[in-house]
């Protein structure tokens, strides 16, 4: 019992993580691909702010989401303006960068010995009744990005969001200011990843940089590709599929030292054949070509 | 010799050899991107697929380091113009656009890298045909023999390939096709075809590179992460889709990444270029050389 509780709370998470990055990436249509830098953000503030300051993580959770979404509204304002694939480049480096100061800024974040004894959110005797508690948090958390995310969506602001992607020029032509939009989405994307991140940390109790390199980024992406880019349902069932897929492997019982590569060489060839051939994902209404 | 200008050699020969791996990368992905104008990311991986075939057959089948080395640089490319008629051709027929072959490459790189995992363990391997049984001096610096062939080889094929590009008629019709592919096609060249030497030729440059690079540090599965990410900065900052432009970005970025540790420690050197990339991409997006206009890219 205690694994599937496990299992629900890390899907619950990356169900935050690749919903936020639907937003960005399958209603605005800006290929991201550094959404594990604004997880990093999320997952590093509040820890450190937990250990060094003592700061609760239910406060800790919120500034470092802060953190993230300043970060997106930085990464927005300065490559707003580039091209898909170059926008992609742009952000692409944007996570190596913030992977690459999580691992060599070793006096903050220990580097590659990671920031263990990262406090819960509410600490249980029994580890039991904790996972209950965390699947409840998990649980709600879940429900409010997706409230959140249809309210924007179905909102007038949210024609706007898919105007950009569907036609950037017409949208600019009725007077919207794409800018302001893409940047505010950015902001919003980075900060519930950040939210996740912060669940993540407090959650694990301990994190290095390995949980928030390129493949951590390129998984989120293909989470929504698969499931399909603009579709709530479709952001929550990839990131079910792609958590809860690598545990079959496990349970055939494929040694790890076979298992991590040929999961690893299923998502590459699934990234590969969904855009070459089913582009908009398992349940997906928006195609990417 | 004071201990200065040693150092300050050393950091030369050090930015000349990582320049030289960075700019022969580049330029077979410059050659690419310059026939096809989207990322070929999967670049990468033929790069760690040429070291790899090269030390299954010196390593493994115990084949002599010439052999080896050529049959290696030669089903790189054999690669490379697979994944091309594959994957990218599938994708040109169907007029997609540049963000799908990115993420198409995405894939098959991550598909690749971790087959190689797979068949040869995350361990890091070596491949060491030269004895050193000595090291030359060189303004103060130790210079390897390994290390000479490595800077000597490396300008060898980049003159050979400009040469190639530059004064041979196949090479007009590659220039061609890059320029304008349906006008190329009107005057009866094959596009496909070029398109299939462009990547046969860039494809054989990034084994060569991976091969060299081998010699003088390691293989692992992961390799080629670092060197397409290195060449596709050293491609932006030279101009992306020039060629002279690559080689220049690559020996820049091999300088700045070395002599950067003069005022950074060492470990900062991958932020480096990463952060050179960002700067580049929003400041100057085509480059010293870009042939591409600026307003294409934004």
């Amino acid at each position: 019992m205690e694994y599937q509780l496990h299992l629900f709370i890390i899907t619950g998470i990356f169900i935050i993580l690749s919903l936020s990055l639907n937003l960005i990436l399958g209603y605005l249509g800006q290929p991201a691909l550094g959404h594990a830098a604004f997880f990093a953000i999320g997952a590093y503030s509040s820890s450190l702010l937990a250990l060094n300051l003592g700061v609760s993580p239910w406060i800790g959770l919120f500034i470092g989401a802060s953190f993230a979404a300043i970060s997106g509204m930085v990464i927005g304002y300065l490559t707003f303006h580039l091209k898909e694939d170059y926008f992609a480049m742009a952000t692409f480096g944007f996570g190596l960068i913030i992977y690459s100061i999580i691992k060599n800024w070793v006096g903050v974040t220990r580097g590659p010995m990671g920031l263990p004894g990262i406090p819960q959110f509410v600490a249980f005797n029994s580890l039991y009744s904790s996972l209950i508690f965390y699947c409840i948090l998990i649980l709600l958390f879940v429900l409010v990005t997706i409230v959140f995310m249809k309210r924007i969506i179905y909102s007038p602001f949210g024609r706007v969001i898919q105007s950009i992607r569907d036609d950037e020029l017409a949208a600019e032509a009725l007077g919207k200011d794409t800018r302001r939009v893409k940047i505010m989405i950015f902001m919003i994307g980075a900060f519930f990843a950040g939210i996740a991140g912060s669940l993540y940390a407090h959650y694990i109790t301990f994190i290095d940089p390995s949980s928030f390199d390129v493949m951590e980024s390129i998984l989120v992406v293909l989470m929504v590709i698969l499931g399909g880019m603009g579709t709530i349902g479709g952001s929550i069932l990839g990131a079910a599929v792609l958590i809860l897929f690598p545990e079959v492997l496990r349970f055939i019982g494929i040694p790890d030292a076979v298992a991590a590569p040929s999961r690893q060489m299923i998502y590459g060839f699934l990234l590969m054949m969904l855009v070459m051939k089913r582009p908009q994902g398992l349940m997906g209404k928006y195609k990417l070509w | 010799m004071t201990m200065q200008t040693a150092m300050i050699s050393q950091l030369f020969l050090n930015s000349l050899i990582a320049g030289s791996i960075y700019a022969l990368i580049a330029i077979g992905f410059a050659i690419i991107y310059k026939t096809v104008k989207f990322f070929h990311f999967a670049h990468g991986v033929v790069y760690a697929t040429g070291a790899y075939v090269a030390y299954a057959f010196f390593q493994i089948h115990r084949f002599d380091f010439i052999s080896s080395f050529i049959l290696a640089v030669i089903s790189s490319g054999i690669l490379g113009v697979g994944i091309y008629q594959f994957v990218y051709h599938t994708l040109q027929v169907k007029k997609a656009p540049n963000l799908i072959y990115l993420l198409a490459s995405f894939g098959l790189f991550i598909f690749i890298e971790n087959l190689i995992a797979l068949i040869y363990g995350n361990q890091i391997l070596f491949m060491r045909p030269i004895q050193e049984n000595s090291s030359y001096s060189f303004f103060g610096a130790a210079i390897t023999l390994t290390q000479i062939i490595i800077i000597i080889v490396s300008i060898v094929s980049l003159v050979a390939i400009w040469t190639f590009i530059e004064k041979t008629k196949l090479g007009l019709a590659l220039r061609a096709v890059a320029d304008d592919p349906q006008t190329a096609q009107l005057v009866g060249i094959n596009s496909v075809r070029l398109t299939q030497v462009a990547f046969f030729i860039g494809s054989m440059l990034a084994a060569v590179a991976g091969i060299l690079i081998s010699l003088e540090t390691n293989l692992s599965p992961t390799m080629g992460f670092t060197a397409i990410f290195k060449a596709i900065i050293a491609s932006i900052i030279g101009g992306i889709g020039s060629i002279p432009g690559a080689v220049f970005g690559g020996y820049f970025l091999g300088f700045v990444e070395n002599f950067g540790i003069l005022f950074i420690p060492a470990i900062w050197q991958d932020f480096i270029s990463f952060a050179l990339l960002i700067v580049f991409l929003i400041l100057k997006p085509s480059g010293f050389f870009g042939i591409i206009p600026e307003k294409e890219l934004i």
